[in-house]
C-alpha cells in the first residue's frame, strides 16, 4: 500500500492516533496507565461495545443502521435471566431464548425495512421503545442469582483477560475475515455503494437487508448474553445510550453514513479509541458533565481531521 | 494443522481460570476477614472517589456531591466525582473497575442497581474501604451502607395520601420502573393504601425521571380517570411533572400530591398548595457520614482490636438508615432558605 493510501485508511490513521495516546497516557499517568490492571478492565469495558459494532458495521457499509441494539442487548441478558430465575430453565436453553428473540427482532426489523420500505430510523426507533419495553417487564427491578454455569461465560479468565475480551477477538476476526473474503458479505459494500447498480447486477438487496439486521441484531443479543454473565445480573438499563456511542465508535472506524465503507478492524478501533478517551477522563477524573463534551468534540474532530486529510490527498 | 490447533485449545483450556463459585471466598478470606487498606498518616494526595450514575441530577449535585466537596475541603484529602451523565448503571460499573486498580483510599458508591454487587466485591477484595450510600446493595461485601430506607418512605407517603384523601377514590403513583429502590418504594406506597378498602390503586407509571414524561403520564391519568383523588411521585422529577400537569387542567389542590424529595421546586409547590406532601432523604447526612466513614476506617480513628485490618474487624457500622424528612404546609417555610 502507497503512502497516500495508507494516510486514507481509516484504520491506519485512527491505529497511528490509538498508539500516540497510549504513549502520552502512559507519560501522563505512569502509575495508573501502564499497568495490566488498567489494561484488562479497558480491554473488557469495550469488548460488549465492539462486538454490537461489529454488526453495526456491517449494517452501516450497507448504508442503514440500527437504533434498537442497545435495547435488545438488555432483552437478550433479560429473556435469558427471567428463564432461569423464574421458571428454572437450563443456562444452555435460556441463552439460545435469548439470542433467538434477538434474532427476531433483527428479523422484524429487517423485513419491515427491506420489504414494507420504512425507514431504517423510525422502525429501528420505534423497536428501540419496544423492546426496551420487554427488557423492563422480563428484568424488573434486576434478576441476579444466576447459575454458576451461566457466570462462568462472562466471567472466567484467560491469560489474565476475561473471556468478552477474547469473545470480542474471535468476532472482529471471523467478521473482518468474512467482509474481506467472501462474496455474500462484499456485497454490502455494492449495495451501500450504489442500491440502484447492486440490483441491476442481479443481488437480492431486499433479502441481503433482512441478513444485515438479523446478523446485527444476534451480534447485540451475544453482548447481551454476554454483559448479564459478566454483571451476574440482568439490568433492564442496560445497553442505554449505547447506540450512539457504538454509531460514533463505527464512524470513528471508517464507516460512511451514506454507506459503501468500513473495515471491521475500524469498529474495533474506534471502540478502542473511544474506550481510551474515556480510560483518560477517568484516569484524570474529569467529571461526567465534560465526558460527553469531549467525546462529542472527538468524534467531529477526528471526522473533520480525516476529511481534510481526504481532500488533500484527492488534490 | 489440526494436531497444533488441538494443542492451542487444549492449552487454553488450562489455562481459563473460573469465576469462584457463589459462597465461596476470594483468596481464602470471608466477606468478614477480608483485609483492607489502612495508613497512619493523613496524606493530602490520599484520594477519596464518588462513583454514581447520572452524576449531573441536581438533586445529587445540590446534595451528595456539595456535601461529598464540603466534606473533602474540610477533611483536607482529595476527593473526586465521577459517573456517567445518564442513568447508566454498566457504565457506572465501568467507571468503578476503571478507578479500583488505582486503589484510591476509599470509595463512596450510590446503590443504584443491585447489579454493582459485584463490582463491589471486586473493590472490598482489592481492599479498599467502600460505603454505599442511599440504597444498599445488600449481597455486595460493601463494608458499610448508609441511607435511606425506600419502602419506609413509601409507606410514609401511602398513609399520608390515604389521610388526605379521606380513605376513598382512586390513587396512581410514577417513578423509574425497575430500579430496586423505587419498587421498594411503590410496594411500601400500596401496603399502606391496602389497608383502606375505599382506596382503588390503578397502576404504576413509568416516568423516567423526567419532567414532560411525568406531565404528560399525568394528563392521561387525568382524562382516563375524571375521579382520580391522587398521585404518588417517586423520582426528583416525579413531583414537578404531576404539579405541572394538575395546574394546567385547573384541578391544583383536587388532585391531592404526595411525592419524594425537598428541592426548591418541590418546596414552592408546596408552598403554592399543588403538592400536599414531601417525603425528603438526608442526602447531605448520609453524604458526609459515609464519606467520613471511609476516612476512620483508613485511619483507624475508632480500632475494636490491636488491628482491625488484620482481624477481620470492620470498624464502622454495617448498616445505617438516617430517617426521612417529612414536609408539609406546616413547616414548608422552615426548609425555603
Amino acid at each position: 500500500m502507497k503512502l497516500k493510501d495508507r494516510f486514507t485508511d481509516r484504520v491506519f490513521t485512527l491505529g497511528g492516533s490509538i498508539l500516540l495516546l497510549c504513549i502520552v497516557m502512559a507519560i501522563v499517568f505512569p502509575n495508573k496507565f501502564p499497568t495490566i490492571d488498567n489494561f484488562s478492565q479497558l480491554m473488557l469495558n469495550l469488548s460488549i461495545d465492539t462486538i454490537v459494532a461489529v454488526g453495526m458495521m456491517v449494517l452501516m457499509i450497507a448504508g442503514m443502521f440500527d437504533l434498537s441494539v442497545g435495547s435488545v442487548v438488555a432483552f437478550a441478558g433479560g429473556m435469558a435471566g427471567y428463564l432461569m430465575y423464574y421458571h428454572h430453565v437450563n443456562f444452555v436453553p435460556a441463552i439460545m431464548a435469548g439470542v433467538a428473540g434477538s434474532v427476531l427482532i433483527g428479523f422484524i426489523n429487517g423485513w419491515l425495512i427491506a420489504r414494507v420500505g420504512i425507514n431504517p430510523m423510525i422502525q429501528t426507533l420505534a423497536m428501540m421503545g419496544i423492546v426496551r419495553g420487554f427488557a423492563l417487564m422480563l428484568s424488573g427491578a434486576g434478576i441476579q442469582n444466576f447459575p454458576y454455569e451461566y457466570t462462568v461465560i462472562g466471567q472466567s479468565k484467560l491469560f489474565g483477560l476475561q473471556m468478552p475480551v477474547w469473545y470480542m477477538l474471535l468476532v472482529v476476526i471471523v467478521f473482518a475475515y468474512l467482509t474481506k473474503n467472501t462474496s455474500f458479505f462484499r456485497r454490502y459494500y455494492f449495495i451501500g455503494g450504489s442500491e440502484k447498480a447492486a440490483r441491476l447486477s442481479g443481488i437480492n438487496v431486499e433479502k441481503m437487508k433482512v441478513w444485515a439486521f438479523v446478523i446485527s441484531a444476534t451480534l447485540a443479543g451475544v453482548a447481551g448474553i454476554l454483559l448479564s454473565s459478566r454483571l451476574g445480573a440482568a439490568l433492564s438499563t442496560s445497553g442505554r445510550g449505547l447506540e450512539m456511542r457504538v454509531i460514533t465508535a463505527v464512524i470513528l472506524g471508517g464507516a460512511s453514513l451514506s454507506g459503501g465503507y468500513g473495515k471491521i478492524w475500524g469498529s474495533f478501533l474506534g471502540a478502542l479509541f473511544m474506550a481510551l478517551i474515556n480510560n483518560l477522563l477517568i484516569l484524570s477524573r474529569v467529571s461526567g458533565y465534560w465526558q460527553e463534551v469531549i467525546l462529542g468534540a472527538i468524534l467531529i474532530i477526528a471526522v473533520g481531521i480525516d476529511q481534510l486529510i481526504l481532500k488533500k490527498m484527492e488534490k | 494443522m489440526y494436531k497444533g490447533i488441538v494443542y492451542i485449545l487444549v492449552l487454553f483450556l488450562f489455562s481459563c481460570e473460573l469465576p469462584p463459585r457463589s459462597g465461596s471466598s476470594t483468596a481464602g478470606t470471608t466477606k468478614g476477614e477480608k483485609k483492607f487498606i489502612t495508613a497512619d498518616e493523613v496524606s493530602p494526595d490520599e484520594e477519596y472517589v464518588m462513583v454514581t450514575t447520572a452524576v449531573n441530577l441536581p438533586l445529587y449535585v445540590n446534595h451528595d456531591q456539595k456535601a461529598f466537596l464540603a466534606w473533602g475541603k474540610k477533611t483536607a484529602v482529595k476527593v473526586s466525582i465521577l459517573g456517567p451523565s445518564e442513568w447508566d448503571v454498566p457504565t457506572q460499573i465501568a467507571t468503578i473497575e476503571q478507578v479500583i486498580p488505582g486503589k484510591p483510599a476509599g470509595l463512596l458508591i450510590n446503590g443504584t442497581d443491585p447489579g454493582i454487587a459485584q463490582v463491589i466485591k471486586k473493590a472490598t477484595d482489592a481492599g479498599i474501604p467502600t460505603v454505599v450510600y442511599d440504597s444498599d446493595i445488600p449481597n455486595s461485601d460493601r463494608h458499610c451502607f448508609i441511607g435511606s430506607d425506600w419502602y419506609e418512605m413509601g409507606r410514609l407517603q401511602g398513609e399520608r395520601m390515604a389521610k388526605i384523601i379521606g380513605g376513598n377514590g382512586k390513587v396512581a403513583c410514577m417513578g423509574i420502573l425497575g430500579m430496586e429502590n423505587m419498587e421498594a418504594g411503590f410496594n411500601g406506597f400500596q401496603d399502606a393504601l391496602k389497608k383502606f378498602p375505599g382506596i382503588e390503586f390503578i397502576g404504576k407509571y413509568d416516568d423516567k425521571a423526567n419532567v414532560e414524561t411525568a406531565a404528560r403520564i399525568t394528563a392521561d391519568l387525568l382524562t382516563a380517570n375524571p375521579d382520580l383523588a391522587g398521585i404518588g411521585g417517586f423520582d426528583s422529577n416525579s413531583g414537578p411533572g404531576i404539579a405541572l400537569s394538575v395546574k394546567e387542567a385547573g384541578k391544583a389542590g383536587k388532585i391531592r400530591i404526595t411525592t419524594v424529595d425537598a428541592e426548591p421546586e418541590h418546596l414552592a409547590l408546596v408552598k403554592e398548595g399543588v403538592i400536599d406532601y414531601l417525603v425528603g432523604q438526608k442526602r447531605e447526612l448520609f453524604t458526609w457520614l459515609g464519606a467520613q466513614f471511609l476516612f476512620d476506617m483508613r485511619h483507624k480513628t475508632m480500632p475494636l482490636s490491636a488491628d482491625d485490618a488484620s482481624a477481620g474487624v470492620v470498624p464502622i457500622p454495617q448498616t445505617v438508615i438516617t430517617g426521612s424528612i417529612e414536609i408539609d404546609k406546616n413547616n414548608v417555610d422552615q426548609f425555603m432558605q
